[in-house]
């Protein structure tokens, strides 16, 4: 038997969950579409564990496209509130305001501040509910996202390459 | 010294229960038993011998029972604890600690325990703090302050949560010892302390030094793997005619091909499409028929082992090629 981490037969269970509500898709795109979302809230619902991207990937894909929630719901187990909302964009301005104004207080390093913040910007895009978050909140996130999207890719890749 | 007495006074009279506790909890922690060594003691404090031993031996603190002259000495004794850390790290020099921890070891718990349990006020021991040490650098008995440094809090390895209601930061030698800058060094220590972790976790980003290159290859690797899984998701649908399969039976399958993914994980770093090592079993022709990749450029027809890296770097070319090459290069590793 294959050697699958507990995460990642998890994620498959969830996603097989998922694609079994899919309708018949005709063109291959819809098929891939619906593959992806399943694999996304499979991989956001792992672990029962409430970190800050696990809830922002499920705020996304619901409001991107309010017929996915059933998906969403049929994988959880129940019903799922938009309570963790993403910030506006007012609230959002205030977060990084109060931010700026923290790490203004510490010493400078000898990298140019700008990069560094380039760089954390670019991070927290990528990252799922990324602009919420502080230095060290984002590393942790980062830290567990690397993790559910490696098992994820393990996984899919199996997936694909046999059949 | 008025509002001192009064801002070290309270501290004293709560929580004489609670400073027991942590009294013997912290004196666990401390390599050297305190020794009472009344003479050395009195002699370097200036204190009369009678009160100094007694405030030694004693183990809790009656505040009520203290009476009122004694917090002048009090304070000189406290200024001079303080002065020396017990809880020193590895670094504290020995020949400052094994004189001056019996007197400061009895002395500082009370106080640090003091200090610990009013977290409602945590402005109050800062401040008394800081006029201690302003009195200290006034008096100047021994060399420059010099304490160690104490986060309470477990910090999860794994990356969850911390639950810290309160740090207790204390500086290091040499450097400032404004709340602020405790305060970002406590944030920043545990920035690198996650930092660490990712660099494990994160291929190849042993060898880098610096946090800036680092989150560098962090952002590549991410942005690989979620073009990976928009990638995979498309070979799935490819693969699959319909939704509807059964996951079982590719299960079963799957345990069978498992060696084909250890091929798939050790494909030499020669990725680019004209130099395609046979390593994999990948039979199947890619199914490029009819296949119109959303915002995606051409895809290359001419080749049958096209692997989803070799086809991401065909259509991704014109968009940072380089980071992509590279990250797909770390990812194969």
């Amino acid at each position: 038997m294959k050697a699958r981490s507990s995460l990642e037969r998890e994620f498959l269970e969830k996603w097989r969950k998922g694609l079994q509500i899919g309708k018949e898709d005709s063109t291959i795109l819809e098929r891939k579409d619906a593959i992806k979302l399943s694999a996304d809230v499979a991989i956001a619902a792992t672990k029962n564990a409430a970190t800050h991207w696990r809830r922002a990937l499920l705020c996304d894909v619901v409001s991107e496209n309010p017929t996915n929630k059933h998906v969403v719901e049929h994988i959880l187990g129940h019903k799922f509130k938009n309570t963790a909302t993403r910030l506006t964009a007012c609230s959002r301005r205030i977060l990084r305001i109060s931010q700026k104004r923290r790490q203004k207080a510490a010493p400078r390093r000898v990298v140019p501040k700008s990069r560094k913040r380039n760089r954390s910007r670019a991070l927290r895009m990528l990252v799922p509910g990324g602009e919420e978050m502080d230095g060290v909140l984002l590393l942790q996130e980062t830290l567990d996202y690397i993790v559910s999207l490696r098992a994820q890719v393990d996984v899919m890749r199996c997936l694909a390459s046999i059949g | 010294m008025e509002p001192n007495v009064e801002a070290v006074q309270p501290q004293f009279r709560s929580g004489i229960s609670g400073a027991k506790i942590v009294f013997d909890d912290i004196r666990g922690l401390i390599p050297d038993p305190p020794e009472t060594d009344g003479t050395s003691f009195t002699a370097l404090l200036e204190l009369p011998p009678p009160q100094a031993v007694e405030l030694l031996v004693k183990e809790d603190f009656p505040a009520k029972t203290m009476p009122l002259p004694i917090f002048p000495s009090n304070i000189a004794l406290i200024d001079r604890a303080s002065m020396f850390s017990v809880f020193a790290s590895a670094d504290n020099p020995p020949d400052r600690t094994n004189i001056f921890s019996a007197s400061s070891s009895v002395k500082q718990e009370p106080l640090e325990s003091e200090y610990h349990r009013n977290s409602s006020s945590p402005a109050v021991s800062d401040q008394s703090l800081k006029s201690i040490k302003r009195k200290e650098r006034e008096k100047k008995v021994k060399e420059s302050t010099k304490k160690s440094k104490k986060v309470v809090a477990n910090e999860a390895s794994d990356g969850s949560g911390e639950q810290l209601p309160y740090v207790h930061v204390r500086a290091r030698r040499g450097q400032a010892t404004d709340s602020h800058s405790l305060a970002e060094r406590a944030r920043r220590e545990k920035i690198n302390a996650r930092m660490k972790l990712l660099q494990d976790l994160v291929p190849g980003c042993n060898k880098i030094s610096g946090t800036a290159m680092v989150l560098d290859e962090i952002i590549n690797h991410v942005q690989a793997l979620q073009r990976q899984v928009e990638f995979l998701s498309m070979r799935v649908a490819a693969v699959n005619p319909r939704i509807d399969f059964n996951f079982d039976a590719l299960l079963a399958v799957d345990s069978e091909s498992s060696i084909d993914n250890s091929y798939l994980g050790l494909f030499p770093p020669s990725i680019w499409p004209e130099g395609q090592t046979n390593g994999s079993r990948q039979q199947q022709p890619w199914l490029i028929d009819g296949l119109h990749l959303p915002s995606m450029g051409r895809v290359d027809n001419s080749s049958n082992f096209i692997t989803p890296e070799n086809s991401l770097l065909s259509y991704d070319s014109p968009a940072n090629s380089a980071s992509l090459h590279s990250s797909q290069l770390k990812i194969e590793l």
